[in-house]
């Protein structure tokens, strides 16, 4: 055991194993989102949503990938070959990339970069040219239309997303991810309420650019299937229309993980510097959440007569529930644990918001698209950035 | 002034979302999961034909009367019969239903003096072919048998 952690390359292990964890386990979540997705939104719609595959739906996503996976892969005869083969490896690749500096807790993340807000906004502003590559070498009209649009649509978006992100930076004086979650729990506050609730606005602001960004409702212009068919990937099937999806799902992951981290404390439970609030936040929260999830799960038994191997799915989903929760009572495991609770906590209410969007709003025409994000969120989140600016010198006292 | 506070604090977008959020329900579903939960139809529905046979001799009810064409605006029963010569009776031979072009209307069953034939609460009327849909003898007297589905 001395032998691994004297060698000289001890210091590249943890960043490896975090990695590969990471690229493995993504995409299984993210066709998890995905069935989040379609189950919140029939919620929203009243209807049922999956419910076939396993119980109440819950392998659609392991179904979906065999699919995907056995699809004949077609490349149009028109195409530009390498440029349509090059595109969405480029967009997983820029997606899956930007998880290398997000802070997922204190004790798992990959790279602590000392420019990693840099390095996220960078490699979002390359993934654009996966989306473009991939219209233009489709050599489909819906397609170049598409891309066309995402391209306007991400470059006029990332203005006030670029704002937005500076003024929590000026806040926290550091660009790196971990940083400014330490900066947020020396100052004892998320930085969502600092400078006496003013920087909710560019929160907000980050909020509606952040969805426009990755393309979500309603702000999916590029996919408009009322009028694009399905935009950028109209040409795109099998496994290369899945790694779109990937890179897609990866970047609202990573769009939520940078809001959350920006704005909302990172790995930080609430009221981070208040002691007494430890043992039940730290240990009664996650505990009682596991528990009541899986007796939610318990509950499914009764609910009708099902197959055995559906009752063994849902027995081992309560089971690991359980396990997760007894895991959080261990006080030796608890610390390593937390963080990731809570920023994974964090991530995906706000992807449940983003579906929330979806479900909610109609889409924007192209000219109120352009119209909010040139005429409101650029001017609001500049002055954001001024007043904000003002407001700490003036109470930082110096 | 009212107009400008509102768009500012985004209350109508708010708005919405608490709608779709009051809305997701469980209870509210409006889904039926077809094939696994068959809707309950209502008592005097009526579906598919079905030819009546005694309960105990297995003997169709039908004495072939033929009031049930007659009775028909659709005109798509056909009965055949022939004549026992020992007890001097109409015996049914064959009897066919085009429920292709049946409009459930129930007259049949209304005219038939014997309850033999019968409008059932039965609603999978769909055939491969156009064929299939004109149902004989066997088919009226067996029930159209329901389709099982393995998930």
């Amino acid at each position: 055991m001395d032998e691994i952690f004297n060698s000289p390359y001890y210091p590249y292990l943890p960043p490896l194993i975090a990695s590969v964890l990471i690229i493995l386990l993504f995409p299984l979540i993210a066709g998890y989102i995905v069935l989040l997705e379609r189950k919140v939104l029939a919620d929203l719609q009243v209807r049922l949503g999956p419910m076939r595959v396993g119980p109440y739906g819950f392998l659609q996503p392991l179904a979906d990938a065999v699919k995907l996976l056995l699809k004949e892969d077609i490349i149009p005869a028109a195409a530009d070959k390498w440029i349509f083969w090059g595109a969405p490896v480029l967009s997983t690749f820029t997606a899956l990339t930007a998880f290398a500096v997000l802070p997922l807790s204190d004790k798992f993340f990959v790279a602590d970069v000392n420019i990693g807000i840099l390095f996220i906004l960078a490699m979002s502003s390359i993934g654009i040219l996966g989306l473009i590559f991939g219209g233009w070498s489709s050599n489909s009209k819906y397609s170049l239309l598409g891309s066309l649009r995402s391209a306007a649509q991400m470059v006029s978006y990332e203005v006030p997303l670029g704002f937005a992100t500076v003024t929590a930076l000026m806040i926290a004086g550091t660009l790196s991810m971990q940083g400014i979650v330490h900066a947020q729990q020396e100052q004892g506050l998320w930085f969502a309420f600092g400078n006496y609730g003013l920087m909710l606005v560019p929160a907000v602001v980050f909020l509606i650019a952040g969805v426009a960004e990755t393309n979500r409702a309603p702000f999916d212009l590029p996919e408009a299937e009322s009028e694009l068919v399905a935009g950028f990937h109209t040409e795109y099937s099998g496994f290369r229309f899945a790694l779109y999806f990937l890179a897609e799902y990866a970047s609202i992951f990573v769009m939520c993980a940078l809001w959350v981290t920006l704005f909302w404390g990172g790995w930080l439970r609430p009221f981070p510097n208040v002691g007494f609030l430890e043992v039940p936040l730290n240990y009664g929260f996650p505990i009682l959440l596991f528990v009541v999830i899986g007796l939610g799960c318990l509950k499914g038994f009764r609910r009708r007569r099902m197959p055995i191997e559906q009752t063994v799915i849902i027995g081992a989903l309560a089971g690991a529930m359980f396990l997760v929760a007894a895991l959080f009572a261990i006080p030796a495991a608890n610390p390593y644990v937390i963080g990731l609770f809570w920023f994974l906590l964090k991530v995906f209410l706000l992807v449940y918001v983003f579906i929330w969007f979806r479900g909610t709003f109609p889409r924007f025409r192209y000219d109120q698209l352009m119209e909010v994000g040139w005429t409101y969120l650029i001017p609001i989140s500049i002055g954001a950035l001024i007043v904000n600016g003002i407001v700490f010198l003036w109470t930082s006292g110096s | 002034m009212r107009e400008l506070l509102r768009s500012v604090f985004l209350v109508d977008l708010l708005k919405g979302l608490w709608v779709t959020f009051r809305n997701q329900k469980p209870s509210l579903i409006y889904t039926e999961e077809y094939p696994k939960d068959r809707p309950a139809v209502a008592e005097r529905f009526r579906g598919a034909p079905r030819l009546n046979v005694h309960p105990d001799s297995n003997e169709t009810l039908c004495i072939a009367c033929n009031l049930c064409a007659l009775a028909c605006p659709e005109q798509l029963i056909v009965v055949t019969s022939e004549r026992n010569e020992e007890t001097r009776r109409k015996e049914l031979t064959n009897f066919t239903y085009d429920t292709s072009r049946c409009m459930f209307c129930g007259l049949c069953e209304d005219a038939c003096p014997v309850d033999a034939l019968e409008l059932t609460q039965d609603f999978e009327l769909a055939y491969y072919t156009r064929e299939g849909a004109i149902w004989d003898r066997q088919m009226l007297e067996e029930g159209p048998l329901p389709t099982e589905y393995n998930y």
